[in-house]
């Protein structure tokens, strides 16, 4: 199991990757929104997403968990 | 008994043997066994080849009556080596003999805080390589002076004079407190591995002051200090990765600030043409965008070496060569709080501009900043006096400042990117955007009372937007020579190595070590 982490203080903009769906390695499966901008999440590893335990519109502090992929 | 040459060159060879065996098979099982390797490999591993001095300096070893029934080989190993064939004064702790204490049993300090290594350095002016592990100081010494003394007694000048003249580069290698902390951090370039500590006092210090038990990588592990204090610029996944780092950021500096650091091959043609540039930076202007890559397009082919990337990521700065050249390159980072100067990328950025000023590499800075960070947490750090720093060590350096806009450039933080004073050559992209303050924000401050006047506040707040978006367009400025170039991004790499090339005669002729006694401050 691998955890994606927020790596910035933002809000949660878009969520893209559902739950359940094979993600790429690299793919965007967020976008978060801090200082105006658009800042992608990316897909540490390939595998399937897991959860997302974020929703959209919450704010998340550096560090924080965002969704959980199944490695390949 | 008379003297033969036999039996003399006999004793040499039995001496040198001796000096081998360090601490003793055991120590240096113990220290393989933590995955690291002993002060003569890791010696052996960075040099081609090394000429010891102080081989033969022991350490008595006595019984409890006092009378020597032995002898330790001393806890510092150092010499002049070669590195990549440049002569370097090498040093470091033998942690396996007395956990690298201080070497006070001798008549002379062999290195570290001073000590024969750190005067070769600076008498021959050659680079000075330290391996750092040790426990800094001891209670054992006192024991051995009969008396308990103070610190303030020692010297620590000649390890900062060193930061003015040849470049000091150190690799923290297992366990480093107190003094060797210290000694660790007063250098160009700091480098620890996975698995190391430093500390000012260790866990069981830690215990006593504060009642506080705390992990020793915890509190003063190489991820932390990569990551939080910044107190160690890079780390490395093991010894020889903190080797090879070393190895690589002595290529870009000279042997000392008399002489320009070694150009490089030129085999990248200076006007190949960065396509990819386009690609990477996004036309959504709210998207970020890798800006290592911007920079790692434009400088030579695997030319770029980043130091310090784990913490200050506001900004990414990192050696690399353009036409040969050696430059030090700084970029805002969009991908962390959208490039936006905060105190820790202040800080970053100060050490490297001085860095660079003392050796004599020229500054590229690609800029996309959106000013200095805004916010409690910024603030209660000290932003701006940390950015205030920034602007001045820019204004300090003395060296050519090339400066490319790239996106945005918003409030002071744009003054810590360029020097007026200087050439002070600005080079913009067609993609830029630029102001005292972003106009959102600075429409709602600077017309606040006519805003809550108008019968209709909305309009007006739009109104007013607009007005200053059209004055905004970033060519009136450049009409305006208020930048001093447009040009198309494909043609960076060859607009900057002209200038860079064209600076080098300058450069020639401020070679040493500028105006002030002591340069940068660790």
């Amino acid at each position: 199991m691998h955890e994606v982490r927020a790596e910035l203080t933002a809000s949660v903009w878009k969520i893209l990757a559902r739950p359940g769906t094979p993600v790429a390695p690299g793919e965007e499966i967020a976008i978060l929104e801090s200082m105006k901008m658009e800042i992608p999440v990316e897909a540490p590893v390939g595998g399937v997403l897991t959860e997302f335990v974020v929703a959209e519109g919450a704010s998340v502090q550096e560090g924080d968990l965002l969704a959980r992929i199944t490695a390949d | 008994m008379a003297f033969t040459w036999e039996s003399a060159l006999e004793e040499l060879r039995r001496r040198h043997e001796e000096s081998r065996r360090l601490g003793g098979p055991e120590r240096i099982e113990r220290q393989h066994a933590q995955g690291r390797l002993t002060i003569r490999e890791r010696i052996d591993r960075i040099a081609d080849d090394f000429t010891e001095v102080g081989e033969f300096a022991s350490i008595p070893i006595r019984d409890a009556a006092g009378n020597e029934v032995g002898s330790l080989p001393s806890s510092y190993v150092c010499g002049l080596g070669t590195i990549d064939g440049r002569q370097v004064a090498i040093g470091g702790e033998d942690f396996t003999v007395r956990a690298g204490a201080p070497q006070t049993y001798l008549d002379r300090w062999k290195g570290g805080m001073g000590g024969f290594v750190e005067d070769l350095a600076h008498e021959y002016r050659i680079p000075l390589v330290l391996f750092m592990e040790g426990i800094g100081g001891d209670v054992s010494a006192q024991d051995e002076k009969g008396h308990s003394y103070l610190v303030s007694s020692m010297s620590w000048r000649r390890s900062f004079e060193l930061m003015a003249e040849v470049p000091v580069l150190v690799a923290v290698l297992g366990s480093a407190a107190g003094g060797t902390a210290g000694r660790a951090v007063v250098s160009h370039f700091s480098v620890i591995s996975r698995g190391s500590v430093l500390f000012a006092g260790g866990p069981p210090v830690v215990r006593r002051a504060l009642g506080q038990t705390v992990d020793k990588h915890e509190l003063g592990g190489a991820e932390m200090h990569t990551s939080v204090s910044g107190a160690v610029d890079n780390l490395a996944e093991d010894e020889a990765d903190a080797l090879d780092q070393l190895r690589r950021v002595l290529s870009y500096l000279p042997q000392n600030v008399w002489e320009l650091p070694p150009r490089g091959d030129r085999s990248d043609p200076v006007d190949r043409s960065c396509d990819e540039l386009l690609k990477l930076v996004p036309e959504n202007r709210r998207r970020p965008y890798k800006m290592r890559e911007v920079m790692r397009t434009i400088v030579d082919r695997d030319s770029f070496f980043e130091m310090g990337p784990g913490w200050g990521k506001a900004v990414i700065t990192a050696f690399a060569r353009i036409d040969g050249i050696p430059v030090g390159v700084i970029g805002s980072n969009p991908m962390h709080i959208a490039g936006a100067l905060d105190g820790a990328a202040a800080e970053k950025q100060i050490r490297f501009v001085d860095l660079c000023s003392t050796f004599h590499l020229p500054i590229v800075y690609l800029v996309d900043v959106p000013g200095f960070m805004v916010g409690p947490e910024a603030e209660r750090a000290g932003v701006v006096r940390m950015g205030m720093r920034a602007i001045q060590s820019i204004i300090e350096a003395e060296v050519p400042v090339v400066t490319v806009h790239v996106r945005k450039a918003y409030g002071m933080a744009v003054s810590a990117t360029s020097n007026p004073d200087a050439l002070g050559l600005r080079i913009a992209w067609p993609s830029v955007e630029w102001g005292d303050m972003p106009i959102e924000g600075g429409v709602e401050a600077g017309f606040r009372r006519e805003i809550e006047r108008a019968d209709d506040p909305d309009a007006f707040r739009r109104q007013a937007e607009e007005r200053l978006l059209a004055l905004a367009d970033p060519w009136k400025t450049v009409e305006a020579f208020g930048m001093e170039m447009m040009i198309d991004p494909r043609r960076t790499r060859r607009v900057v190595a002209d200038f860079l090339n064209a600076s080098l005669h300058a450069m020639r002729s401020r070679l040493g070590r500028g105006d002030r006694r002591w340069t940068m401050r660790p």
